[in-house]
């Protein structure tokens, strides 16, 4: 009974866990259980960020045939997730911070942080270094569809805002008001 | 007077005992005996023997047996008295008498109706003989039915003096009986019946009626052979005085005081009214229906089995009600019990502490007071089993401390019966125990079979649970009870202890694969019911882990733990092996 990785087809290696049928039961033993909910949410961090996922359902554990399958089903031991215990990790996640609520005030779908809102902060700010924008003022959009692929492209607005509030804090952005919503105005910074 | 009113002529030259009823029998005679009617002498029964028998005196004259004899019944004395004698005059015996306006004739009739006549059941067609007294005659030697057919004897509408002039022979046809009321009045003829449906006079000797077979009212002819030496004829200057109302018997020769135990005996047994009704009325509702009244008479039939039947159920009310008072006495008592033992164990304790002070001192100080310390020596023990009846009654006391010594028994006792529950369990040398092949047995299992073993003074389950904290060293390997989550008990040698079999399962599942319970119950020989509470204690404790199969994509199933495999625990001592 040895269980091994796996390599799905967009090149990601599950661990060997995933194999394991217990890996998607509930375990009623606390201790083993938060182990397990530990792994689970490793999992989902380093899928998301194989894969570029901001956003985690319960849903994604109910219908199949979404960017998730991979994870939360394993049709080669045929096992899969249920919605109930997905709920349970995602609670885990929000509560260790790794992960929010969004929209606020439900508990049925995730904004995942697998890179966290500081860190979003500094990956702006170097793109916006590296790509000679600094003191230019930039939309939203341009930032999350720019024309030249970057590490931020496809990253939701709700993320987005709370990269530039901290940046706005330590004063390295600013906000502005334009004509047909917002922009951000970014510096130099480190004053 | 009295004396002819109650008492009836026999003929005194046959033996007493040729005269008596079947089932009466002589108590006492006396000879030399005079009898007075009312105050005065009777003068015609002045020398004669007087005999009491269960239900009748009877006096014998000497002189005239065959004119003067007579016998009464004991059913008339409502009192009787008794005289010493004081110089010439004799000791006497008083009978004062009570009877009924109608009661001479009663008996009459029935003496000659029943008295000395067969008849037939009509329950149980048993040929009841003759010869039993009136009351025995009233009910049916076999089946206990009272008769019903008795002859009751119609009411006179004329007072009974009146009646008994006018019709002096013996007043016949009245006594007739008369079951049926469509009997003629009119049956004038003696030697005819008439038929009551066809008024056919039919013989008399024949039971239907000649021409419609109709059952034909019985008719018992009185068939005196010889007529009554005395006729009846009641006085007409009777005086209903009580002076005139009684009998005396004159003990001319002594012999008085045996005689009136005995007759007093008799009267007290009343045997007379024992067998059904009693001929006197006012003396039937004095007598009270108790079981040690009725207790000499010989029960037969129905009415005997269901007059068993009554007493003992009445016996047993009476059985009862005792026990329920008692009850109630404890009750109320039951306070002073309490602080009565509460005394004595202040006093207890008060001479154990000043004896345990003062030994030491008594044995340091004189040999000459050897008692008190043979005393004092004695007291603990004395003390300990007072203490130990007290608790043993329930009433120990809350402020009484348990004393070590106090539980020296019970304590040996208990380490005994370790002793002989480890070998039932372990079995001898030679014979095999409950666990000589299993590590581990449920608790009820184990009581049940100890008992089995022991067969007789039989262990409760209290005592069996305070049992088996001693077990463990009394034992080799040593048996330790476990409870599980659910309450479960079970005995367990160390194979089976909660990290032990935790190990050995894990160590299992990861060498032959995931399990379901079914499966590991089957691999360690023990029931399923123990094995998923050890599973269950196993995964409580983190070495295992379970696959439940609800979480399949395909199928998937098996409700509760029907679908659940058990696996090792593999979230110990992961590693991330995966795509950081």
């Amino acid at each position: 009974m040895s269980l091994t990785t796996h390599t799905t087809t967009s090149g990601f290696i599950l661990p060997s866990i995933h194999s394991a049928p217990p890996f998607f039961t509930q375990q009623p033993n606390p201790t083993t259980q938060s182990i397990a909910t530990d792994q689970w949410i490793h999992l989902i961090q380093a899928y998301a960020r194989h894969n570029r996922l901001f956003v985690l359902r319960v849903e994604d554990a109910e219908i199949s045939g979404n960017d998730w399958d991979e994870v939360l089903r394993n049709e080669r031991i045929n096992r899969k997730l249920l919605p109930m215990h997905l709920t349970q990790i995602l609670a885990k996640m929000v509560f260790s911070n790794v992960a929010t609520y969004d929209p606020p005030k439900q508990t049925r779908s995730v904004l995942l942080y697998w890179r966290l809102p500081d860190e979003w902060a500094e990956v702006l700010h170097s793109w916006a270094v590296s790509t000679a924008q600094l003191n230019t003022i930039l939309t939203f959009y341009d930032i999350t569809d720019p024309p030249v692929k970057s590490e931020l492209s496809g990253i939701p607005v709700s993320l987005l805002r709370k990269a530039i509030n901290i940046l706005v804090k330590s004063g390295r952005a600013q906000l502005i008001g334009v004509a047909d919503g917002e922009g951000v105005r970014l510096f130099s910074g480190g004053r | 007077m009295a004396l002819r009113r109650c008492t009836k002529a026999v003929d005194g030259t046959i033996p007493v005992q040729a005269l008596l009823y079947d089932d009466e029998e002589i108590y006492a005679s006396q000879d030399n005996v005079g009898i007075y009617d009312g105050p005065q002498k009777s003068p015609n029964h002045q020398a004669g023997t007087i005999y009491v028998t269960t239900h009748r005196l009877f006096y014998i004259d000497v002189h005239n047996p065959f004119a003067h004899s007579f016998f009464m019944d004991l059913s008339y004395v409502s009192r009787t008295e008794h005289y010493a004698g004081l110089f010439k005059s004799s000791p006497k015996v008083t009978l004062h008498l009570t009877w009924g306006p109608t009661m001479q004739n009663q008996t009459a009739s029935q003496d000659q109706t029943t008295g000395f006549e067969s008849w037939e059941c009509e329950v149980c067609a048993y040929r009841n003989p003759p010869g039993l007294s009136p009351a025995a005659a009233k009910v049916c030697g076999l089946c206990g039915v009272p008769r019903a057919s008795i002859p009751t004897p119609i009411a006179p509408t004329v007072p009974p003096k009146q009646l008994s002039l006018s019709l002096p022979a013996s007043s016949t046809s009245l006594a007739i009986p008369s079951p049926r009321s469509t009997t003629p009045a009119s049956n004038t003829d003696p030697d005819t019946i008439a038929c009551p449906a066809c008024t056919f006079l039919n013989h008399r000797s024949l039971r239907s009626c000649e021409i419609c077979s109709t059952e034909l009212p019985r008719v018992r002819r009185t068939m005196k052979s010889a007529p009554s030496s005395r006729p009846v004829s009641p006085d007409l200057d009777d005086e209903d005085s009580p002076l005139t109302r009684m009998v005396k018997i004159s003990f001319r020769k002594g012999g008085d005081k045996p005689f009136y135990t005995v007759l007093k005996r008799s009267l007290k047994s009343k045997i007379w009214e024992a067998n059904g009704f009693g001929t006197n009325a006012s003396i039937n509702t004095r007598s009270v229906p108790t079981t040690s009244d009725r207790s000499g008479v010989s029960k037969s039939g129905i009415s005997g089995i269901l007059q068993t039947v009554e007493d003992s159920a009445q016996g047993r009310q009476m059985g009862m009600m005792d026990a329920f008072q008692d009850l109630e006495a404890l009750m109320v008592k039951a306070k002073d019990m309490v602080r009565l033992a509460a005394e004595l164990n202040e006093k207890l304790t008060a001479a154990s502490t000043s004896s345990s002070t003062q030994s030491p001192l008594s044995l340091a100080s004189t040999p000459t007071s050897s008692s008190t310390t043979l005393i004092s020596h004695a007291e603990p023990e004395e003390a300990t089993f007072i203490r130990s009846s007290l608790s043993q009654l329930g009433l120990q006391m809350s402020n009484a401390p348990v004393t070590l010594d106090m539980m020296k028994d019970e304590r040996r006792w208990i380490e005994e019966l370790a002793r002989e529950l480890a070998q039932v369990l372990q079995g001898s040398r030679e014979g095999g125990g409950m666990m000589k092949n299993r590590g581990i047995i449920a608790l009820d299992e184990a009581w049940g079979g100890w008992n089995r073993a022991r067969g007789v003074a039989l262990i409760p389950p209290s005592t069996f649970l305070s049992v088996l904290p001693h077990l463990p060293s009394c034992t080799e390997p040593t048996i330790q009870s476990r409870t599980f989550l659910s309450g479960l008990g079970v005995l367990h040698t160390p194979m089976y202890s909660a990290a032990a079999f935790a190990a050995k399962l894990s160590g299992m599942l990861a060498l032959t694969g995931p399990k379901t319970t079914i499966e590991v119950a089957l691999e360690e020989g023990i029931t399923v019911g123990l094995s998923s509470e050890m599973i269950a204690a196993a995964e409580a404790d983190g070495s295992i882990c379970r696959d439940d199969s609800a979480t399949a994509i395909v199928g998937g199933g098996g409700a509760g733990d029907a679908g659940l495999r058990w696996w090792p625990n593999l979230f110990v001592d992961y590693v991330w092996d995966g795509q950081d």
